[in-house]
């Protein structure tokens, strides 16, 4: 489990969604020992934005992960630590584990939202967290 | 669920995974379930049925000794070993091996960019480093050279030349096997060796000269199992200048044999970067009544399928040309190709594209700027490795079958005609019709594409996936027409297709195996050659 100064809740970003994202979270597990160093949201879901008031860094991209990874996750995903939890269309979340799993990190919570699918993908909630020694703090 | 390797119990398998955590420590090799799910073909047609290929364990080495010592203990465990690079062969078999136990060497860990030289133009790298990778390490250093890189950009150019994949450049880059220059290898006993000038002690020529003296063996590991690559060189192009665009389209359906003779010339004579060709009558395929014409069995007449063109206003065939250079240069490219093929097709018309100077903006490179529709994605064809080709990728993902065929117009017209009515059987998209246009992959030849999608939760759908895979590999060799690459599963069909003098290849490949692996340790059945211990 990673170690951290500033520990986020799930919970506490819940306010922030909004009616139709907050019943989605409501139904995921909580995690309560597991705080987030950031989100990533993808913009391809109307009210995905909803959550740019978190209390940590809000990343965002719009279906193709490349940038993001490129310029943030890369860096942060060589160095122990960083707990990432995003809403994503499930493709960009194939993309994104796939890429996790490289550097030591692993999906540890995914729940499908029931919102509307955008060209026929459908958004999911998830978390990403290191998992290897080589990358838990 | 355990898997064990073949021929070993659960003792001798702790025993040998024992000796793996000795040689590259504990936390590097992986054998339960959670830990191997990534190594399964997540694209595979056979998933969760009795045919999907699983490895029953990991191991990642952190450098070239340990790759040795793993080599080793795999031959006295007598463990095949299945080596990946970064091992995202996602359509080709993502990591899964050919046989059912093996242990995947990972390489992921020996990700050393080891040289970047702009004057001489070339890289020498390790497996683990990736397209993202070598070009970070080029623009954080601001080299002027430039890579060629395969969609998406998280494979390697170890993995993926080995593979013999492609990119988006000039012919001589593109085709990444092609482009590489000197190699070093782990062979099945555990011995160093380095091809071309590599195995002349003290020479600086290891990148530049890949043949060195004598018979060259690099050939052996591309989708071959004689070696595990520990290093590899790359021929890379100086940073162009200038980058120009230009589309030409051709009023009829025959003209099409004439645009590829013009194609060839201009892209054999280094004129142009990766051609693309397309069918503005695609446009057409949502009316039934072309759709229909378009599919129909024996295909469809020249003069039915002038007839839709000149009734839409639309042209035959396009193809958008791409030049790389200084900009008169480039200008002069594009002014002698239109000139070239305007005055030889009655009714042939170009079209001037995008141009600017290099490196591209964002915006350039977003392809948002070219006056006319275009299939070219910029990054690729400029070298920057991107993801977004994910775009294309439906349902739970594809496998694919890329017959070569010759670059001549009748060629392709045959090739349509042929796998059109061979894949009518299937409740599948029509991959050939008589607007299927080529793919001008690798640097010489032409590609088709059958890339059926697979679904996780449909197993009818995929079975059915699975037997159009292995009937249209069949079919398109009876034309001789070959895969250029395939997943494990459909390894041991291609390579029956390549049977001149009953095998000949084959025989010679597995007479070789058996002399420098006779143990069967790495990557038995890889390339349809298997070892003597596995061949039954
Ligand atoms: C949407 C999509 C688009 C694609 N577009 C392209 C494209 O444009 N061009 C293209 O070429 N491919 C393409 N692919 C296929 C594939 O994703 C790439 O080819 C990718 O680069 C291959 O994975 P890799 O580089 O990680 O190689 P790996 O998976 O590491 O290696 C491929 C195989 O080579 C052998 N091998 C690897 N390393 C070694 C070694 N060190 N020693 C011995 N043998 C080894 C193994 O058999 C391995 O299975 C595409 C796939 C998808 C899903």
């Amino acid at each position: 489990m990673t170690t951290r100064r500033e520990v986020l809740k799930w919970g506490a970003v819940l306010p922030a969604l909004g009616t139709g994202w907050h019943g989605a979270f409501a139904a995921a597990p909580p995690n309560n020992a597991l705080g987030l160093d950031a989100m990533l949201v993808d913009t391809r879901f109307p009210g995905a934005l909803a959550v740019a008031d978190a209390p940590v860094p809000v990343m965002q991209f719009a279906g193709d992960v490349t940038r993001v990874w490129f310029d943030e996750l890369d860096a942060r995903w060589r160095q122990p630590g960083f707990v990432l939890g995003g809403i994503t269309g499930s493709d960009a979340l194939f993309v994104l584990e796939v890429l996790a799993q490289h550097q030591g990190r692993k999906v540890i919570s995914r729940v499908a939202l029931d919102l509307p699918p955008v060209n026929g993908v459908q958004a999911v909630r998830w978390i990403i967290a290191p998992h290897h020694p080589s990358v838990t703090a | 669920m355990s898997i064990l390797p073949p021929d070993l119990d659960e003792a001798g398998f702790a025993a040998f995974l024992s000796d793996l955590r000795v040689a590259v420590g504990e936390d590097w090799v992986w054998s339960s379930d959670t830990d191997m799910f990534p190594y399964r073909d997540s694209f595979s047609p056979v998933w969760n049925t009795p045919e999907e290929i699983h490895a029953s364990s990991a191991v990642a080495p952190a450098d070239v000794a340990q790759v040795q010592e793993v080599v080793r203990i795999a031959g006295r465990h007598g463990v095949p070993l299945h080596p990946i690079s970064t091992g995202k062969n996602f359509g080709y078999g993502g990591p899964s091996p050919n046989v059912q136990g093996s242990a995947v060497l990972d390489l992921k860990r020996l990700d050393e960019v080891i040289e970047v030289n702009e004057d001489r133009n070339y890289c020498l790298v390790e497996p683990g480093v990736s397209y993202f990778d070598l070009y970070r390490h080029i623009t954080d250093r601001g080299l002027k050279v430039m890579i060629d890189c395969p969609d998406p950009g998280w494979g390697s150019p170890v993995g993926n030349s080995l593979d013999r994949g492609v990119g988006y450049t000039m012919p001589q880059f593109r085709d990444h096997f092609g482009a590489h220059c000197g190699m070093e290898v782990v062979l099945p006993n555990g011995e160093l060796m380095r091809t071309g000038m590599g195995a002349m002690p003290g020479a600086n020529s290891w990148q530049e000269y890949p043949y060195g003296f004598g018979p060259d063996p690099s050939g052996l590991f591309a989708q071959g199992n004689f070696g595990v690559v520990t290093k590899m060189g790359f021929r890379l192009m100086p940073q162009p200048e200038y980058y120009r665009t230009g589309l030409i389209r051709v009023p009829r359906r025959r003209d099409l044999v004439k645009l590829v003779q013009h194609v060839n010339y201009l892209s054999d004579s280094g004129m142009v970067s990766e051609v693309r060709f397309a069918s503005p009558l695609s446009a057409l395929l949502g009316n039934p009544e072309f759709a229909a014409t378009a599919t129909k069995l024996g295909g469809p007449t020249d003069a039915e399928m002038d007839a839709f063109a000149s009734a839409a206003g639309l042209h035959s065939w396009a193809i958008d040309l791409q030049f790389l250079g200084p900009e008169a240069a480039t200008l002069a490219q594009w002014e002698y190709a239109k000139d070239r093929v305007l005055s030889d097709i009655p009714g042939a018309e170009a079209l001037d594209g995008d141009h600017f100077a290099l490196p591209a903006t964002e915006e350039q490179l977003d392809n948002v700027t070219q006056p006319y529709p275009s299939a070219i994605r910029r990054r690729g064809a400029l070298g920057v490795p991107s993801l977004g080709i994910w775009e294309i990728v439906r349902d739970d993902g594809h496998v694919g079958f890329f017959p070569v065929l010759p670059r001549d117009g009748e060629a392709i017209f045959e090739l349509q005609r042929v796998l059109g009515d061979a894949q009518r059987q299937y409740p599948l998209p029509p991959y050939f019709s008589a607007v299927t246009a080529p793919l001008f992959w690798h640097s010489h030849t032409f590609q088709m594409v059958f890339a059926p999608s697979i679904k996780r939760d449909d197993p009818e759908h995929n079975a059915m996936v699975h037997r159009s895979m292995k009937h249209m590999v069949a079919v398109a060799a009876e034309h001789g027409w070959g895969d250029y690459r395939a997943a494990p599963i459909y390894q041991d069909d291609v390579a029956a297709t390549y049977s001149f003098n009953n095998g000949s290849m084959r025989t010679f490949l597995e007479a070789m195996k058996d002399a420098v692996d006779p143990n069967g340790i790495i990557a038995p059945g890889r390339g349809g050659i298997w070892p003597r211990r596995f061949r039954s």
